[in-house]
């Protein structure tokens, strides 16, 4: 296959980036997209050129690291998988990718398609845990929890926070991330106490953070690998309300 | 009083609430409007009715009004935030979910906002035609009891022809009918309105069940009946204004008046 390859680079955080076109030949169907960028740096490589910087990380569509904006859709256009598990036979001969960095005020480019996702993990520390000290884990029908809330909270907990949401959002928002971080607490009886603490701490950070407010478009959940889905969102509104009637907010 | 504009999610909910007031008030407004099929005295008495409703009238205006205004601020406020969040846009730009009716919203709303001050003038305060405040008419109150005249009603008329001890009450009232018929009657302001009521139901397609996912409504059953039920409410909507306009155009009302 041939490819024609739109790549954003980018210096530096400070330094105004420009698309640059490289044409590779001879793609395997069978690469994946990242293997496919390992080609191309190797070829960049060897003419002495900068290689592209983008982030990988486990490459077997668990960790979320290697996110970047295919054909304007945060992790391409495989519905469900993150960039690693997106393969060269998905496009054309002939095709042009074009291929960003999330763009996104809190998430400056930190080189090329290597975006600071750092955000994210402040608003875990704002309340994404349980602070009660559970000690070793208890038998399995110690704390009786129904298998539909289960299979939910275990919906939520599959997020693994790569900023796709954040990125496909026309409002920049980051209530899918946030709402399935609050969710999968809220819904287990171990998240109980915190329950209002958690989702105000954890909203209030995302606005701190700069993050937009959500429209409901609904582009989240479209862009995401793991296909968290928006009823998260409509929880986290009602822990919200509950909280802020609660405490405040 | 403004302070809930720094929280993202009481701002969502603040324009959830003000829009389910507004919602509440478009949908008896359609139906209401509809009674002009019913006839010039049905929908004359119908807007007396209201009328006379005086404080309760005054009330609802307010309310109406607060919701309005707090749902324009808070949709502007949030725009102009969001869009400072992405400075640099995408080279390509591509939805998959994201509606055109959602991404849409703030320039239908404005739009509808400025129909709507257009709208206000004209039939409601009637300051764009100002014959349309003289429009009277003269009706006889048949649910009303025989006793009692409006004197100066009874000079202008034949109502001693009615003989004693069987008047009924003659009245006068505004002549809405008359008025919405003369002024549909103008091509361009029929199409003007016709225009803004499909505005009106492509920003309510999405507003209904963006309402109910704000609210914390949301269900794996709940949700896909709810945006079937959002987009038929908008066309619903959207068709129970615009045939009133349309009807007068095309003379199935009004006609020889």
């Amino acid at each position: 296959m041939r490819i024609n390859l739109h790549v954003w680079r980018q210096p530096n955080t400070e330094a105004k980036g420009h698309i640059q076109l490289y044409t590779l030949d001879d793609v395997s169907p069978d690469m994946s997209f990242l293997e496919m960028l390992d080609v191309l740096n190797e070829q960049l490589i060897q003419k002495g050129d900068d290689p592209v910087a983008f982030e990988s990380d486990c490459r077997e569509g668990i960790c979320g690291t290697c996110g970047m904006v295919i054909d304007g859709i945060p992790h391409g256009k495989q519905s469900g998988a993150t960039v690693c598990q997106l393969h060269m036979r998905k496009f054309k001969d002939g095709d042009d990718i074009y291929v960003e960095p999330y763009r996104h005020t809190v998430f400056p480019v930190i080189k090329d398609l290597f975006v600071d996702r750092s955000a994210y993990d402040r608003i875990i520390q704002a309340g994404g845990y349980v602070s009660a000290n559970v000690g070793s884990a208890p038998d399995a029908n110690a704390n009786p929890i129904p298998k539909g809330i289960a299979d939910l909270a275990m919906d939520a907990a599959q997020c693994i926070g790569c900023g796709a949401c954040a990125a496909a959002c026309p409002n920049g928002s980051a209530m899918l991330f946030v709402a399935a971080k609050v969710s999968h607490f809220n819904l287990l009886p171990q998240g109980q106490p915190e329950k209002a603490t958690r989702a105000r701490a954890m909203v209030k950070r995302m606005e701190d953070e700069g993050f937009g407010g959500c429209s409901n478009y609904y582009e989240c959940e479209a862009a995401c690998p793991k296909n968290i889905s928006v009823r998260f969102i409509a929880k986290l509104n009602r822990d919200y309300l509950y909280a802020a009637f609660k405490e405040g907010v | 009083m403004f302070k809930y504009l720094n929280h993202l999610v009481i701002s969502k909910f603040v324009m959830a609430a003000t829009g389910a007031f507004i919602v509440l008030f478009i949908t008896g407004h359609a139906i209401g409007n509809l009674q002009i099929f019913l006839g010039k005295d049905a929908l004359n008495t119908y807007a007396a009715f209201l009328q006379s409703l005086g404080e309760i009238l005054w009330a609802e205006r307010i309310v109406l009004g607060l919701a309005f205004v707090l749902h324009i601020i808070t949709s502007i406020y949030l725009k102009l935030y969001n869009n400072k969040v992405r400075p640099t846009k995408y080279a390509v730009t591509k939805y998959i979910k994201a509606r055109f009716s959602s991404r849409t919203m703030i320039w239908t709303g404005i739009m509808i906002g400025s129909f709507l001050v257009f709208h206000i003038l004209h039939f409601t305060s009637r300051d764009i035609d100002p014959k349309y405040k003289e429009m009277h008419e003269v009706y006889q109150d048949e649910h009303a009891s025989y006793f009692g005249f409006d004197e100066t009603v009874m000079q202008a008329t034949n109502a001693n022809d009615f003989g004693i001890g069987m008047h009924p009450i003659i009245k006068q009232r505004h002549d809405t009918y008359a008025m919405v018929v003369d002024g549909f009657q103008n091509i361009w302001i029929s199409l003007f309105y016709i225009l803004a009521v499909i505005l009106l139901g492509f920003h309510l397609s999405h507003a209904i069940q963006s309402m109910f996912q704000t609210l914390g409504i949301n269900g794996p059953r709940f949700t896909p009946l709810m945006i079937k039920i959002s987009n038929a409410y908008g066309i619903f909507i959207a068709l129970a204004f615009a045939i009133v306009p349309l009807s007068v155009l095309l003379g199935f009302i009004g006609r020889g008046l």
